[in-house]
């Protein structure tokens, strides 16, 4: 029985149709999971958290492909681990990496397969020519507004009747940013704490040890405290500034696009920045005022998304980050919980 | 203003909601809008209102005579909810605006002063009064020449909506907003869900903000001839007015770079669609009611069909009220044209003048009621 289409749902196990066979094929209740020796199943569900921790990204192989039921199965039971952990940089680098993951691996897909995949995200497209995709506008906008790249603004794209043109590609970024939407939003669900069998505490506690030896995400293992204005991720650059440490371009972007949303005057932004080793107030006037939207055509640039931050590996979140897309938007969809530290 | 224009005031309303108020149909559903009123002169929007039926909403506007109506682009879930998180919103329709203001700036005739301080006033666009220097209050008169000017942007705003966001003729309603703009409404069920974020996209999109240009002054400087680009949207409008411009492609090549550069930047600001940035990305703004009366002028929001658009004459066609004539003190007003007959200008004189035109004047604050 197995065809093409049970390795495509093995490859990407997000698909419907992957959820379907799971529920059809496999009881997945928590204590016949334990039952039916699904050791196999909650290994590779380690490793895929492991793999999404350590390398940003998982990997899914030919073998693990044609072990397809593990494979299927291993992605929910992940998903399980991931929200028993209960910690904001555990669910945002667990949807990254498996986003990452299908990315990769959509790129060397066929036409159909890659608009089917699409097709059951949500991404719908339509095939122009051999290397164009078109894509509905408001799709677009839902997830390109993400990226930040100029070329990505709606302003510099083949903009025709309803539609987006785009390669194919570009196509498939569109798509790992609603994966990784669907992941996270998953990873948001409560378990029932009275049903976690045992043997899914070890894996818990082996993906802790391993993430607690990891360099990443040290910022957010202080326990739940009281909400701050400002969301972890650009506190915490904004402390190292103060030290004196030289922050990269991109995280001065980041802390003068922030003060600029939240309406401090360019001659404050500009005293900040004065710490800096290499501060030059010319330079520093210039290139806060072409962010503010005072220079170069009024385009006033925005805060980076909370994506962005994360593949920059900026993004430090506690609690009060759960669920938001944008770091203006902290503090707004909280729900408090005990997260879990190493 | 006197207590009898705001009567006078009131009492044309009043007429014209009683004779018109199956006329006022808010966009469905209307238990999920929010609406927002001025009631009084001088007093703040009272805002969080809402209601169960069409007949409900008259029954409020022909008891209240509100001085101006709004109604929000979005539907909430809890839409009287004074907390604006809490309203929760579930969607909401696209609005542009097109202030004349932005598009061509107002004329001297049609514009008086009026200070405040030392009741002096003439006509003129005066910041500072003559005699005691205190900052004057400007009066611009709604202008002919602007509201063409205008006009010409709606037909841009729309044709772009069409051609590149296929938004269906039959999503879009046009208005003229009663007083020194117009407004497009956009209710295509895709588009209901653009958030902030994705409106201000289609914002950059319009204004042409955010435009890599060095992409397309490259291609310009290679003489790419516009059937060898595959250019689409708005990059291509630039191009192709641009190639208009040089006049050939070969002149394109032998120009320098920042004469070419001069072209395209003024290709983009005359394809750009000047609307106002804020209202579109503002998923909670009031729009104004169609069909109600704007109190800045005692002129009406009017609908205008998409084929009526070219000839559509908003100084002629958004008039409510009668042609009674009615007395009125007028302080001062520049010469001004209303339901296809000019008046004035006048300077301290008791004057007759037709009510529509006495509303006018009075809602600009230039002149009082006095008696009919
Ligand atoms: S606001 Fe976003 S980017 Fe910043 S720490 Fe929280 S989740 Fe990460
Ligand atoms: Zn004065």
């Amino acid at each position: 029985m197995m065809s093409e289409n049970v390795l495509r749902a093995a490859r990407y196990p997000f698909l419907p149709e992957t959820r379907e066979f799971v529920s059809r094929n496999i009881d997945l209740s928590l204590e016949s999971l334990e039952k039916t020796g699904s050791e196999a199943a909650l290994k590779r569900a380690v490793e895929r958290v492991k793999n999404a921790l350590i390398f940003k990204e998982v990997k899914v192989t030919a073998l693990d492909e044609l072990n397809y039921v593990r494979e299927m199965l291993s992605f929910p039971i992940a998903i399980i681990l991931v929200s028993m952990i209960m910690n904001e940089y555990v669910r945002r680098m667990y949807a990254l990496g498996e986003s990452r993951g299908a990315y990769r691996r959509m790129l060397n897909e066929s036409d159909e397969t890659l608009l089917y995949i699409g097709e059951k995200m949500g991404v719908g497209g339509v095939l122009d020519d051999e290397n164009t995709i078109r894509v509905k506008i408001p799709t677009y906008l839902k997830l390109a507004y993400s990226f930040h790249a100029p070329h990505w603004k709606l302003v510099n794209r083949a903009v025709n009747n309803g539609y987006v043109s785009m390669g194919k590609t570009e196509y498939a970024r569109l798509i790992q940013v609603e994966v990784n939407n669907y992941v996270y939003e998953k990873t948001l669900e409560p378990v029932p704490a009275g049903a976690v069998p045992d043997s899914f505490r070890r894996a818990v506690d082996e993906i802790v040890e391993v993430w607690g030896r990891l360099e990443t995400g040290k910022a957010s293992r202080v326990p739940l405290r009281e909400r701050e204005d400002t969301p972890p991720c650009i506190g915490r650059i904004i402390r190292r500034m103060e030290n004196g440490e030289n922050a990269s371009h991109f995280e001065r972007l980041v802390v003068a696009t922030f003060m600029i949303a939240r309406s401090r005057s360019i001659d404050e932004i500009i005293e900040f920045f004065s710490k800096q080793p290499d501060y030059k107030y010319s330079v520093t006037k210039y290139q806060v005022e072409h962010l503010a939207g005072i220079r170069g055509g009024g385009k006033k640039y925005s805060v980076p998304s909370c994506r962005t931050m994360l593949t920059n590996g900026l993004c430090y979140p506690d609690e009060y980050c759960k669920g938001i897309k944008h770091p203006l938007r902290y503090g707004e969809k909280n729900v408090a919980g005990e997260p879990r530290v190493p | 203003m006197l207590q009898a224009s705001l009567e006078f005031l009131k009492r044309e309303f009043f007429k014209y909601y009683y004779e018109n108020i199956s006329r006022l149909v808010p966009p469905e559903p209307i238990k999920s809008r929010e609406f927002g009123f001025f009631l009084e002169k001088g007093r703040g929007m009272f805002r969080h209102k809402c209601f169960n039926s069409l007949r409900d909403f008259h029954e409020f506007i022909l008891n209240e005579i509100p001085l101006d109506i709004y109604v929000s682009a979005a539907n909430y879930e809890d839409p009287g909810n004074r907390d604006m998180s809490e309203k929760k919103l579930v969607n909401a329709e696209l609005f542009f605006d097109i202030d004349a203001e932005s598009v061509a700036t107002v004329s001297e005739e049609e514009s008086a002063w009026i200070c405040q301080k030392c009741n002096q006033y003439g006509i003129g666009l005066r910041d500072g009064c003559p005699s005691c220097g205190s900052p004057t209050e400007l009066v611009r008169l709604v202008s002919e020449k602007q509201l063409n000017g205008a006009l010409r942007e709606t037909e841009k705003l729309i044709h772009v909506l069409r051609e590149d966001f296929g938004i269906a003729p039959e999503n879009m309603r046009v208005f003229y907003s009663g007083n020194r703009g117009y407004h497009v409404h956009v209710n295509q069920e895709d588009f209901l869900n653009v958030t902030g974020e994705g409106r201000r996209e289609i914002v950059d999109y319009l204004l042409i903000q955010g435009l890599d240009e060095k992409e397309l002054l490259n291609f310009l400087k290679r003489g790419v001839s516009i059937e060898g680009v595959s250019l689409k949207g708005v990059k291509r409008r630039v191009y192709m007015r641009v190639l208009e411009k040089a006049g050939s492609v070969e002149k394109l090549k032998t120009s320098r770079r920042e004469t070419v550069l001069k072209m395209l930047e003024d290709a983009v600001e005359e394809l750009k669609v000047r609307i106002d940035p804020v209202v579109t990305i503002d998923m909670h703004r009031l729009m104004r009611m169609p069909e109600s009366i704007n109190s800045s002028s005692g002129m009406v929001k009017r609908r205008i069909r998409l084929e009526d658009l070219p000839s559509f004459k908003p100084l002629e066609e958004a008039i409510a009220f009668g042609d009674e004539e009615t007395c009125l003190k007028v302080k001062i007003a520049p010469r001004f044209s209303l339901g296809g007959r000019a008046f004035g200008p006048f300077k301290d004189e008791e004057v007759e003048l037709p009510a529509y035109a006495a509303v006018y004047i009075v809602c600009k604050g230039l002149g009082e009621y006095a008696g009919r």
